[in-house]
């Protein structure tokens, strides 16, 4: 099977395969810095230890298998007043907006949001004018075909008022990599939810950078499934800059057979009054691994936030393994702030409770972890989505 | 044709090394109602988990339902078999809709009998019939339900189940004077249903008080993992009148 990662010494080549990239947005000499801090910048994921067996510092993709045309990328826009194009066309009709949210994160500070940076041309730009509520779901499709590098970059722009949901499907073939990137800006009063369903085949690699940056008294909620993927990392920030915002993340991963997921989370409160809520469900079964980061800061001029955190991981095997690590930076003094974590197997009590009700020992299993995963299901968009993520945490449980 | 009945014979239980039941013999025939009173610690509770499978105990002796030896069964065998618990603590499963779960249960015990339509039909009439409020079926199991509200799902369940024998755990427990008449008020109409006239009921309980609501046909009194005493309703009346001391002193008196 061929492979989009290579080895390290193969700096060159990709710097030339940058060089000879078509419709970037990026201008050659930030690309070949942004390259520069991909190839200097430690990864911030788990090394390798005693039960990581991913070592992110070695990920590289095969010059050779980045595809120029960013895989395949589709998107649907039921809405005539809701910009939704790709971004060489944004680049192109729209600067001035595009501008105004396109790398203005703190993305391309980081590994693989520097690669991400470096390669960035393909992608999706939403716009959402101001006052108006899209009621229908933006779908924006990410496909990288068997064996190739895709670098896709969405881009969200929601005005003061407006309302809208985008919905980002991320697949890729068998040795596909994905470093993927995702900006979200909104004005005032915004109401905006994201919703991430990676479902790549188990042979795939997927990296994904993502950041947002709220509007004043705005609704931000950022929905994640990390399904598919032998290797499925996410780095996403949530940079609260104006009082007010109001942010919720919730993430879902199951990592079965050989899958590693490594989340990373921060919600950074630079403004005060605003409130953040953090919802994480994992299960792992086999050999399956995940560690889960959140980190909440709170700046010292951030009075009056309200974070919460949750996170909890079930084990269905004796070889899963989940890290939990909740981390919490509070400098201020007038704050709420509340952290919860649990890892453990599926109580006893529980499987005998359903047993009596007639119910076999697996079915019951299923059904309780089904359960366990639901609060954060609910809190994605659509009833067919969330029936999609149902029926896919219930393939991985049989 | 076996026997009918859920017939208990020299069941003995240890848990953890420590012998709890120490040798019972019971029998609950299919529309009658056995009451089973003890003081706290004398097994009664071992006695319910013992027929139902809990995987804590060990348990001999010999049980059977309708002929089957169900000691041979794991637990989710014992309940297709026709027999259900209500817990005294029923376990919280969050995310896991009432409706659903009695939904996978149904199926379970009898596969295919109930299109969904029908089968929520079933419940709406069933919830009705118990005076349930129908906005329990879209609530989580038991996940942050008061103590009457767990007593009346399970209620519910055993309405919707239709099993042949009931073991009720200490039903009335924990609730307050207005939750035990809501819940006693359940059981009264469970029991008049035309299937829980049919059933088997072994009703497990301290108190006296939640006899008011089932009638027992018979009484037996537990005490130190034996059933020391066994008579008509009166029983149940006079332990009401003077407590469990004076069954003790008569079987100190006695040994």
């Amino acid at each position: 099977m061929s492979s989009a990662l290579g080895t390290l010494p193969q700096t060159h080549e990709l710097y030339e395969r940058l060089a000879s990239c078509d419709g970037t947005l990026v201008d050659a000499a930030a690309r070949s810095r942004a390259l520069d801090r991909f190839f200097s910048l430690p990864s911030g994921h788990e090394r390798p230890g005693r039960f990581w067996r991913v070592d992110f510092e070695s990920l590289v993709p095969e010059a050779a298998a980045i595809d120029r045309n960013g895989g395949e990328i589709g998107f649907e826009n039921p809405d005539p007043a809701v910009v939704v194009c790709d971004l060489a066309t944004a680049a192109r009709e729209h600067p001035q907006l595009l501008s105004r949210a396109f790398a203005t994160s703190e993305i391309a500070a980081n590994k693989f949001g520097a690669l991400a940076y470096a390669f960035a041309g393909r992608g999706v730009f939403v716009y959402v004018p101001a006052d108006h509520a899209c009621d229908e779901p933006i779908v924006v499709r990410y496909h990288a075909a068997a064996g190739s590098a895709i670098f896709p970059w969405s881009v969200v722009l929601a005005e003061r008022g407006a309302r809208i949901t985008v919905i980002e499907r991320i697949t890729a073939g068998a040795g596909a990599f994905v470093c993927a990137a995702a900006e979200v800006v909104t004005g005032d009063h915004a109401d905006v939810t994201c919703a991430v369903l990676q479902d790549a085949d188990p042979e795939a690699r997927v990296i994904a950078s993502r950041a947002a940056r709220p509007g004043r008294d705005s609704r931000l909620a950022w929905n994640l499934a990390e399904l598919g993927g032998a290797l499925a990392a996410g780095d996403l920030r949530v940079a609260i800059e104006a009082p007010g915002a109001n942010a919720h993340v919730t993430a879902l991963f199951f990592p079965r057979g050989s899958q590693h997921v490594d989340l990373i989370n921060t919600i950074d409160h630079r403004a005060g009054e605003a409130t953040s809520e953090t919802l994480v469900k994992s299960a792992a079964a086999e050999r399956g691994q995940a560690r889960f980061l959140g980190n909440i800061r709170i700046a010292a001029h951030a009075q009056g936030s309200d974070a919460r955190l949750r996170d909890d991981a079930l084990l269905l095997s004796p070889t899963a393994h989940v890290d939990s690590v909740p981390a919490l930076e509070i400098a201020a003094n007038d704050v709420k702030a509340y952290h919860g974590a649990t890892v453990g197997a599926i109580d006893a009590e529980q499987i005998f409770y359903m047993e009596s009700r007639g119910i076999e020992r697996d079915a019951a299993e299923r059904i309780i972890a089904l359960g366990f995963f639901e609060p954060a299901v609910e809190a994605f968009p659509t009833a067919a989505l969330r029936d999609e993520i149902r029926a896919a945490l219930a393939a991985k449980l049989s | 044709m076996p026997e009918q009945g859920l017939r208990i014979s020299n069941l003995r239980c240890s848990v953890a090394g420590n012998e709890i039941l120490k040798g019972i013999d019971l029998t609950v025939e299919p529309g009658r109602v056995q009451a089973l009173m003890g003081p706290n610690g004398s097994g009664k509770s071992t006695l319910a988990f013992s027929l139902t499978g809990h995987p804590s105990y060990e348990v001999s002796g010999n049980v059977e339902l309708d002929g089957e030896d169900l000691l041979a069964l794991a637990p989710d065998k014992r309940a297709r078999a026709g027999l259900f618990l209500s817990f005294q603590y029923p376990a919280a499963i969050p995310g896991v809709k009432v409706a659903n779960f009695l939904h996978a249960a149904r199926q379970a015990e009898r596969p295919g009998d109930l299109p969904p339509a029908k089968f929520r039909a079933l419940l709406l009439e069933k919830m009705e019939q118990l005076g349930i409020d129908p906005s329990f079926m879209g609530r989580y199991l038991n996940d942050g339900f008061s103590g009457g509200e767990k007593k009346r799902l399970e209620m519910l369940q055993l309405a919707v189940l239709a099993p042949k024998y009931a073991i009720m755990d200490e039903t009335d427990s924990g609730l307050d004077i207005d939750a035990l008449k809501d819940v006693g008020a359940s059981i009264a109409a469970l029991r008049a249903s035309e299937e829980g006239r049919k059933t088997g009921f072994l009703i497990i309980t301290h108190y006296p008080r939640i006899l008011q609501y089932i009638t027992p046909d018979v009484v037996h009194v537990m005490i130190d993992g034996r059933i020391v005493e066994t008579g008509g309703h009166d029983l149940a009346h006079r332990i009401e009148r003077e407590g469990y001391d004076k069954i003790r002193e008569k079987i100190a008196s006695v040994v």
